[in-house]
């Protein structure tokens, strides 16, 4: 696979985020769907226990930081993000040397509502405030009364941040903020999309690689500038006709969060076997946060924020799916049924009775290795390849 | 006409008040077979063993209301299937009333149409139905926790579930044992409390299958016509025995249980396998009643109960440790 350079950069970059987190004033532990250009606004510096997990995912170091917790009593059946997050801070180290001790805590449920539980734990150890901003489960429709009810709550956590900080909301920094984290969103949609390309100059494990930057720093210069020269450099391959992977042959879509530890076994596997994984929902999940207006701020992120992907209904997730199928001409979908992500997993079994080309279902798990069987896996990947 | 619900924060008296029998929906006996076709093994059996049996014909409909993630998803399933469900947003943040009472209205649009009818009147009748009830039980369970009855009652019409409770509390007989406090989710099979009692234990729970069902602090009006009916309804469940699937500001569920816990020998925290909320909550509640001096088990749970004798074995265990 021809990886792209931007990688080297990306590494740089959130090594540099992970530093600054030890000389801020004020931090908070927040949550990946959080509206995180609040805390921006307001000088917090955010930290992200889900991007933390996905490194030790990554460093294959899963089941060791797992342990810490399991030894306190944590079930291993519990989300591997939030057992690898709370071992870490039992073990008082991680991969970066621990994530920086928080201010106070800020967890969003339009995830999931494990981040509820999780942040509960965190903010009973570190005895520091939580605060959990409710987002009602859109099933169907946007409610005037689930709106309004997210909009108060974004006014009480700016208060509780004013409380926190000793300052007052300013905001025409929420705009500047608001209007960079547009920005940044749009030029990584637009690197995204760039798979639409045939063949593809990019495959989904890039778009896993350097996802942290929207993550993490959403609402920043750095995150502008660098999907600005992640485009250029995809842009560069597809004038010069460079593709991802050397022979592709089939072009296919991941469904659900990586399996961390296995992306290199995963993009060889499919590599070896002409195919193309050209896009996937998660990473597709931030693009959603282009449409914040300017104009109506606190309205518009509860909007925003409130239909996240994973807080709606399968139907929609389904029509979501069958868009991204057509968008980049996809022949299959690969979905990984990750045992710790119950909202991304459970209705995977409808979702692929409504989806528009073949698909095939995984049992893994995004950060713990031990629940990885690679020959199962293997064969059936093998099998459903040959059928297409 | 049934209608199915699967959590105690279900508003059962807008759906009995509509002419419907709000019925709560539990896994069986029967082994899980047909809803493995439907959802992964590693959601908990109380969500697959209720998939199960909503499977079947029987029911009008399905009421959700916002408390796990699989139940979450568990309304995108049944909907899949052909079922009617509707899902209330129970919010998670216990707190802002105003919004809930919202909820409830569009509810009362919802059984409308499914061809309910809601009145001021009725809805008056059921809360005060349901209230007889929940007192009937509170009473039951202070001479005697009778969860066989407590599960019966959950799926029987509520006049005739009160008939019932009446009935026990005149043949139930005060236990003088040490306490033991279960504390979990449900757990629909009378036979496993009655390990606990064979031991020599007398019961106090925090369980759906017994005090978080019946638990009430009731406000303190009196409701006059159906929008504040709601708001008494609202502010009544915000009010319940806590339950993890919610945030509670000052750690409320903590306090709650650890007072609980304070006459009881020992607690046993009753879990069903994959239940997130209440596995989070285990190991940081474990250390606080240990440091209270309490003897703490945990005893995971799998629906159908392929054998009691583990269990049985592990409750005598904790009996002669407390001797």
């Amino acid at each position: 696979m021809r990886r792209l350079k931007i990688a080297e950069k990306m590494r740089n970059l959130m090594a540099g985020y992970y530093m600054l987190g030890h000389n801020a004033k004020v931090r908070a532990w927040v949550t990946s769907g959080a509206p995180v250009e609040i805390l921006y606004a307001m000088d917090v510096y955010p930290v992200y226990p889900e991007n933390h997990g996905a490194l030790i995912g990554a460093a294959k170091l899963g089941s060791h930081y797992s342990d810490f917790a399991e030894k306190r009593g944590f079930s291993r059946d519990l989300c591997s993000y939030a057992r690898c997050d709370i071992g870490c801070v039992f073990a008082g180290t991680s991969p970066v040397g621990g994530l920086p001790r928080p201010s106070f805590l800020f967890a969003c449920n339009n995830i999931c509502n494990t981040v509820v539980k999780w942040y509960e734990v965190l903010s009973r150890i570190f005895k520091v405030p939580l605060f959990v901003l409710d987002m009602p489960f859109i099933r169907k429709e946007l409610k005037d009364s689930h709106l309004r009810y997210v909009e108060d709550q974004l006014l009480d956590f700016i208060k509780f941040v004013e409380k926190i900080t000793g300052t007052q909301m300013d905001d025409s920094k929420l705009k500047e903020v608001g209007t960079k984290s547009v920005e940044a969103v749009k030029l990584y949609g637009d690197c995204l999309r760039m798979a639409k390309n045939k063949p593809s100059p990019m495959t989904c494990f890039d778009a896993f690689i350097n996802m942290a930057p929207i993550v993490c720093l959403r609402g920043t210069d750095y995150a502008v500038s660098f999907y600005k020269d992640m485009k250029e450099e995809l842009e560069d391959r597809v004038k010069n006709g460079i593709s991802a992977i050397e022979n592709e042959k089939f072009r296919l879509l991941w469904d659900n969060i990586p399996v961390w530890y296995r992306l290199r076994w995963f993009s060889e596997f499919f590599e070896s076997k002409n195919a193309c994984l050209v896009a996937d929902t998660y990473t597709n999940a931030w693009t959603g946060f282009s449409e914040i207006r300017s104009s109506d701020l606190i309205s518009s992120l509860a909007e925003v924020y409130t239909v996240s992907y994973l807080n709606i209904g399968i139907e929609r997730m389904a029509e979501i799916i069958n868009w991204l199928i057509e968008f980049y001409e996809v022949d299959g979908v690969v979905m990984h049924s990750n045992r710790s992500c119950k909202p991304y997993s459970f209705g995977q079994y409808e979702i692929q009775k409504k989806l528009s080309v073949p698909s095939v279902i995984i049992e893994a798990d995004m950060v713990d290795e031990r629940a990885f069987s690679e020959a199962q896996i293997a064969t059936r990947l093998e099998a459903f390849l040959e059928m297409l | 006409m049934k209608v199915g619900y699967f959590c105690t924060f279900t508003p059962k008296e807008l759906i009995h008040s509509a002419g419907f029998l709000p019925f709560r929906v539990f896994a069986t006996r029967k082994p899980i077979s047909l809803a493995s076709a439907y959802i992964q093994s590693y959601a908990c059996s109380q969500a697959r063993g209720a998939l199960e049996v909503a499977m079947s014909d029987e029911f009008h409909g399905f009421v959700f209301t916002r408390s796990c993630d699989t139940l979450m998803r568990l309304t995108d399933i049944l909907e899949f299937l052909g079922k009617r469900v509707y899902n209330i947003e129970f919010p998670t943040k216990i707190g802002n009333v105003d919004y809930y009472v919202q909820e409830l209205r569009d509810f009362c649009k919802a059984l409308e149409s499914w061809g309910g009818e809601i009145s001021f009147e009725r809805v008056m009748e059921s809360l005060e139905l349901y209230r007889e009830l929940e007192e009937k039980l509170t009473k039951l369970f202070e001479i005697c926790a009778d969860y066989e009855t407590a599960i019966k009652v959950q799926q029987t019409e509520v006049r005739d579930a009160i008939k019932l409770v009446e009935k026990k509390i005149a043949e139930a007989k005060k236990e003088n044992a040490p306490k033991i406090l279960l504390t979990g989710s449900v757990c629909p099979y009378p036979e496993i409390y009655e390990i606990f009692r064979n031991a020599g234990f007398a019961i106090k729970d925090d369980l759906c299958t017994g005090r978080r069902f019946f638990e009430f602090r009731r406000p303190n009006f009196e409701p006059h016509d159906l929008n504040s009916a709601l708001r008494f309804l609202a502010e009544k469940y915000f009010a319940k025995a806590p339950c993890p699937t919610k945030h509670y500001s000052n750690d409320y569920r903590f306090e709650y249980l650890l007072k609980l816990a304070e006459d009881c020998a020992a607690v046993v925290f009753l879990l069903v396998k994959f239940c997130e909320p209440h596995f989070f909550d285990f190991p940081q509640l474990k250390e606080k009643l240990e440091e209270m001096g309490k003897k703490v088990a945990l005893i995971e749970l799998e629906f159908p109960v392929a054998s009691t004798e583990q269990i049985r074995t592990r409750v005598e265990a904790l009996r002669e440790v407390i001797e």
